[in-house]
């Protein structure tokens, strides 16, 4: 009884955390501008940057567009990590399941209401990645959380029970391979790879900042799932959360 | 308070986090303290590209007249991914050394180990 309130508490714990940063960077907008102040010179370097892309979240034009390498790169360190993690523990194999103790029903209707609101807020800030604070990768981790907060709520097997294990295979590998296939297309219209193919649009739509949108919700696909994969396979190993 | 700035703060938990990996003996501790060496060095890097007076690197509306350095926001993403992945996989090993030796005590381990190792010859 005294392991899932802590669970629990970490859980709204990271949720309110990653909230604060979001809202905090949120504000960030209305940073002063005095007057008679010049404009550093830096600043149109990054205006231009942004103007090429078409994201006006410049870490996203950068991280998405031209050190994009690197972040394919980090996504292959995300996936080997998970399937270390599903390796070596899918090899030890399943835990004495343990007699869960049920949540007070006030927790499970919360859990139940606040799921759908927390996947929403995740996928909001994935597909804002290129015009506001966010990204694939916390978007991803916002909506992973949220399912753990489920799974200390209602139990794991009942979480699970949702999700057709098949399908969130496929989805994972599938996100990584469209994240791959996406970088490689440009080669068919005989451009670099990892070039940005689609239009950037005008800056500040949704629509804009080209192949960013996809690439980040792709990532987002991929880390939610890899992230709700190794909590499984924790609790699996363990018995119960 | 001159000198208490990111760069500063950092150096200071870096060192926290270097002598709770070398002196903890609790693998789990070893972990957390190795998280803490991963947020110095985000630290570090994010605060080396801050101004005074930036804006945050969101260019909407783009009247901002100075903003932070995004380059090192940008590269920093890379650092916070593979802590995660070092952190899982990590855990995923202490899990296993629990599971045979029925401690996170490094020492005991270690003992354990060595005791269980044949003779050369």
């Amino acid at each position: 009884m005294r392991r899932a309130p802590i669970g629990l508490i970490l859980a709204g714990f990271g949720l309110t955390a990653a909230f604060c940063v979001v809202v905090l960077l949120g504000f960030g907008f209305s940073a002063p501008q005095g007057a008679g102040v010049e404009r550093s010179p830096d600043v149109d370097r990054w205006i231009e940057v942004a103007r090429q892309t078409g994201a006006v979240n410049v870490v996203s034009a950068i991280y998405l567009d031209a050190r994009l390498f690197d972040t394919l790169l980090e996504v292959l360190v995300f996936a080997v990590a998970v399937l270390g993690v599903r390796f070596y523990l899918t090899a030890r194999g399943r835990a004495e399941p343990v007699e869960s103790i049920p949540e007070s029903s006030v927790v499970r209707v919360a859990a139940n209401i606040l799921l759908p609101l927390i996947l929403l807020v995740g996928i909001y800030i994935t597909v804002h990645g290129h015009i506001s604070p966010g990204g694939g990768f916390s978007g991803g981790v916002i909506a992973g959380s949220g399912l753990l907060l489920a799974a200390i709520a209602l139990g794991t097997d009942a979480v699970a029970a949702r999700f057709s294990r098949r399908l969130s295979d496929r989805l994972e590998w599938g996100a990584l391979l469209g994240i791959l296939l996406v970088a490689a297309v440009p080669i068919l219209f005989g451009r670099a790879p990892l070039s940005n193919l689609l239009p950037a649009g005008i800056p500040g739509r949704i629509g804009s900042g080209g192949s960013i949108l996809l690439y980040n919700g792709l990532i987002g696909l991929k880390v939610f799932i890899g992230s709700w994969v190794i909590v499984r396979h924790f609790v699996d190993h363990r018995g119960d959360i | 308070m001159a000198g208490l700035n990111g760069v500063t703060i950092s150096i200071l938990l870096f060192g926290i986090g270097l002598l709770g990996v070398i002196f903890r003996r609790d693998l789990v501790v070893k972990l957390l303290a190795l998280g803490l060496i991963n947020s110095a060095a985000i630290l570090c890097l994010v605060s080396l590209g801050a101004r005074p007076d930036g804006a945050p690197p969101i260019l909407v509306p783009p009247t901002a007249t100075a903003i932070v350095d995004p380059l090192p926001q940008a590269i920093v993403l890379s650092a916070i991914v593979i802590n995660f992945a070092i952190l899982a996989l990590a855990l995923v090993f202490v899990m296993l050394l629990v599971e045979r030796y029925h401690t996170t005590d490094s020492h005991r381990i270690e003992r354990e180990t060595a005791a269980e190792e044949e003779p050369w010859d």
